[in-house]
């Protein structure tokens, strides 16, 4: 009998990653996570940094971060309105490192939003929503989850914004439950239910704690688990469905060396050929692993590293504790809905209610709206439909900077001083005409362009730019009383109210 | 099974379906109702709607605030009013900020001496000291609420729940 080497503890730990049969091969991939998790091999372009970017990847660590700071940090937080300020007090400045955690915690809770912002921002401009063509591919449908996705991660952080019980907190809790107030017929009941009563209290503060650390997080882990799944399931990343076209173009050659899995392990020797396009042309593709699983772990611990450092850097503001007789000046929601305060600022019932609906839901449909089959996977800037994303973002740029003037030089109430119907100035207001320029722009590109893909490529380009000048305008160019300032311009010095 | 069973037994099948579905479908719904009723309070523990404020001569005349109900008190000479101190428009806590002098403004075809405006913090509302909203968002004027004095010790009391058209005054 041959001496076999002898395997110390850490080969028996790690045999799946260096299986020295066939056997143990196939067994490796059904018996080791990562191995099972990504698919054999992968294309080279689909594992490019720059192509993803590995957005989705850095989302989910990210909430792998918020899960672990948020599990700890529950073990100091008190969620009572006397004791909540001040477990977050000690969290900051008695707790060992607890300062630490809850900056971990902040920091990776905006950096989501931007994150999931630039994913979907990702998918759509390489249009990477639209069905491939192997069997079970159905990209329309992840493209719903990750809008659920992205829906339930700014719910997360709305809820999370009130638990440090502080004026910041109380506030934007108070702008919002009353933004849900006006919804017609059923607003008020709506507000009933959210806050648990009439005014912001007890009731308020544990429906938003345990909607923030149970209900919500456990639905953004399950679809966040099956929007992975669906990834494998929709036949690899969007660009695979280039290559995927060209093997199918390919005379189907004599029968190649291949190989299948089973359960048993695999099998080498002449199979069926299976067109794939990891397989049939192994030159553009690598081995996930260590290829793709590398890239993974430097991707987990560069977004790991960011948040460290930015915890260390920046420090999470604490104002002071919440006092409903006083509201600041100026009042802001977080960043990520300054865009939505401003749009508010003109009306509660079309920025606060329409508006967000439209969009989510029509975020949900852009799948169903565009069925076009060009282009899948490709970034927008290599087709001809950079020149309609230019234009549609130019579009944006106008139509914002129009409705931002028209409401600051020349608000509705003074340009008709004499009508006094509210669903008048809910209907004609700043909000209302940007809305309708860009449904006009879809339209527009539609026509022209008779292309659904350009079109919806416009429209969203100038949804991009949109979002990007209200936030801007909500957070730098908003002062005392919501007056415009520009950001060179000092805010005046209000008197303490009495 | 006979083909004649079988005739019988297709709508005995369905039936028992559609029953099946139903018996579902009913005990999906009232746990779910079950559920979000629960979350309606049938007690409220939130301060009185109703509620004593001091003695009329403890106020001084023109503008003060109750903080703790968020309403303003108006006096003028020996009337009284009280305005909501809340925004109609998303909730914020209104600030009057006075005129150094009073200016003859004209709301709803009367004209009165106005001594300053409500101005909201939040989107820039602006009300009227007597409560017309005339700029910024806020799509309703302010409420105006009963008051009256407590016949028992003579106090000023705010009735929160009784809401008061723009013409009342507690004359004392």
């Amino acid at each position: 009998m041959a001496l076999l080497p002898k395997k110390t503890l850490l080969d028996k730990l790690l045999w799946s990653w260096k299986p020295e049969s066939d056997r143990e091969a196939g067994h490796a991939i059904v018996s080791n996570f990562l191995l099972h998790w990504f698919p054999n091999r992968v294309l080279l372009k689909s594992i490019a940094y720059n192509y993803s970017f590995y957005l989705g990847t850095i989302c989910f660590t990210l909430f792998m971060i918020l899960s672990v700071t948020g599990a700890i940090l529950m073990f100091f937080y008190t969620p009572s309105v006397e004791r909540a300020y001040w477990s977050i007090k000690d969290i900051d400045f008695v707790v060992s490192f607890g300062w630490f955690l809850r900056r971990s915690h902040r920091v990776s809770a905006h950096l989501m939003v931007i994150a999931v912002f630039l994913h979907m921002f990702r998918v759509f401009l390489t249009g990477a929503y639209k069905r491939g063509t192997s069997a079970g591919s159905s990209r329309e449908f992840n493209w719903i989850l990750g809008v659920v996705l992205f829906v339930l991660t700014l719910m997360l952080s709305f809820t999370g914004y009130l638990l440090p019980w502080d004026q910041l907190a109380y506030w934007a809790i108070t702008v919002g439950t009353n933004i849900a107030a006006s919804v017609p017929l059923i607003g008020n009941q709506i507000r009933y239910l959210m806050v648990g009563g009439n005014e912001i209290g007890q009731n308020t503060l544990i429906r938003f704690y345990v909607l923030h650390i149970v209900v919500l997080p456990a639905m953004l882990l399950a679809v966040s688990i099956w929007h992975m799944w669906r990834i494998r399931k929709d036949g690899g990343l969007a660009i695979s469905e280039q290559e995927r076209a060209r093997v199918k173009e390919m005379k189907p050659s004599q029968p190649t060396k291949t190989k299948t899995y089973s359960l048993m392990g695999v099998s080498s020797g002449t199979t069926v050929q299976v067109f794939d396009p990891t397989t049939v042309n192994e030159e553009k593709s690598v081995p996930s692993s260590p290829n793709l699983v590398i890239r993974i772990l430097l991707i987990v611990l560069a977004t790991c590293a960011v948040t460290a450092i930015l915890s260390a850097i920046f420090q999470a503001p604490l104002e002071e504790a919440a006092n409903p007789r006083v509201t600041p000046n100026p009042a802001k929601a977080p960043w990520y809905f300054l865009g939505l305060q401003e749009l508010v600022g003109y009306s509660a019932l079309i920025g606060g209610v329409i508006l967000p609906g439209v969009v989510v839901t029509w975020l949900g449909l852009i799948p169903f709206i565009d069925r076009e089959k060009k282009d899948i996977g490709v970034w927008f800037f290599r087709t001809p439909e950079l020149k309609w994303a230019i234009f549609g973002g130019l579009y944006g740029l106008i139509a914002t900077v129009a409705a931002l003037l028209l409401g600051v030089l020349a608000p509705m109430r003074s340009l008709f001083p004499t009508i006094e119907s509210q669903i008048f100035f809910d209907l004609v207001n700043p909000a209302t005409l940007l809305f309708v320029l860009v449904v006009a722009l879809y339209f527009i590109v539609w026509k022209l362009s008779s292309s659904s893909r350009y079109a919806t490529s416009a429209t969203f380009c100038a949804f991009i730019i949109c979002f990007i000048l209200l936030t801007y305008t909500g957070m730098a160019l908003r002062g005392p009383n919501w007056d415009f300032f520009w950001p060179w311009q000092a805010w005046p010095q209000h008197p303490i109210p009495f | 099974m006979s083909k004649k069973d079988e005739q019988v037994n297709k709508p005995r099948r369905s039936f028992l379906g559609m029953m099946t579905g139903g018996v579902l479908g009913v005990g999906a719904l009232s746990t779910l109702w079950i559920s979000v009723r629960s979350l309606v309070p049938n007690i409220l523990y939130e301060p009185p709607r109703k509620f004593k404020i001091g003695l009329p001569e403890t106020y001084q005349d023109g503008v003060s605030f109750i903080d703790e109900q968020r309403i303003y008190i108006m006096r003028d000479g020996n009337t009284f009013h009280a305005i909501s101190g809340i925004c109609t428009h998303l909730g914020c806590t209104l600030k009057f900020s006075p005129f150094s002098d009073e200016k003859e403004i004209t709301v709803r075809n009367m004209s009165y001496a106005s001594k300053g405006e409500f101005i909201c913090p939040c989107h820039g509302s602006k009300f009227r000291d007597e409560g017309t909203n005339f700029a910024g968002p806020a799509p309703r004027p302010l409420l105006w609420f009963a008051v009256e004095i407590a016949p028992e010790d003579g106090q000023l009391t705010v009735d929160m729940a009784q809401e008061v058209d723009r013409d009342f005054r507690l004359v004392v």
